[in-house]
């Protein structure tokens, strides 16, 4: 139980600071305070969907359906920071670019990951027997985490975009008050122990719904 | 009443809440796996 009100208390306080005493980046003003919300739900989504991943290539190499358990929440959880990300993404820009939704390179990116893993689990939905679904969902999940990098890193880089630079930015750089760069790692770092909390609860119930299918019959 | 102060209050309730929501699911899970 410690570690859990550690966490609380650590994303209560990582809140606090970046709220009422980091400052705020000339030009985007009041807005700055989303990228403690915004960058770690960004974050969780690619360490999910690359954690699923990780799970899809574990069980085709093993066959043992726990990593399939893993992989499906993984992507579960990674699709729902994702959705937090887009609307976080899509509040900031209606306060900065006059509009939600501008299909700006990185809005177009997001949109992609929610498509991809939205057919995810619509496959997952779509496959009778545990064996087959865990097979073919594995191989999905391989193939659109090769997509990710490129969507999340590379794509943002290739093109003029109006969103702000990434944290290290062109010039390999962090430009950021050491207060907000502390508040956003602090963050960052209590959004991933969420997650994983979040992961291990998800693939204990997936655990109780296929004891309780089994005892059913 | 300073926004930065409504916005954390309102940060913070949020986050009150569904870390006493999962704390529900978690002790309900419990129960689930010893049954």
């Amino acid at each position: 139980m410690i570690w859990r009100i550690a966490l609380f208390a650590w994303i209560a306080a990582a809140m606090t600071v970046g709220l009422l005493k980091a400052p705020l980046v000339p030009v985007l003003e009041e807005t700055t305070r989303v990228i403690y919300f915004h960058i770690p739900s960004a974050w969780v989504t690619v360490v999910a969907l690359g954690w699923s991943m990780l799970h899809s290539v574990l069980y085709l190499w093993k066959r043992d359906l726990r990593n399939d358990d893993h992989a499906a929440a993984a992507a579960e959880l990674g699709l729902l920071f994702c959705i937090a990300a887009t609307v976080t993404g899509a509040l900031w820009a209606k306060a900065m670019w006059g509009a939600y939704w501008n299909w700006d390179p990185r809005e177009t990116s997001i949109f992609f990951i929610l498509l991809l893993y939205s057919a995810y689990l619509a496959l997952r939905g779509s496959i009778e027997g545990d064996e087959k679904r865990a097979r073919l969902s594995a191989i999905y999940s391989v193939v659109a985490f090769v997509a990710v990098p490129f969507l999340v890193f590379v794509v943002p880089r290739m093109y003029d975009t109006l969103h702000p630079d990434p944290l290290i930015n062109k010039r390999g750089k962090i430009d950021m008050d050491p207060l907000m760069v502390e508040c956003f790692v602090a963050m960052l770092a209590g959004f991933t122990v969420l997650f994983f909390w979040l992961q291990t609860l998800r693939v204990r119930v997936t655990r109780i719904e296929r004891r309780q299918q089994l005892a059913r019959g | 009443m300073d926004r930065n102060w409504v916005v954390l209050g309102v940060s913070l309730l949020v986050w009150g809440l569904l870390f006493s929501w999962i704390l529900r699911v978690e002790k309900r899970v419990n129960e689930l796996e010893k049954k």
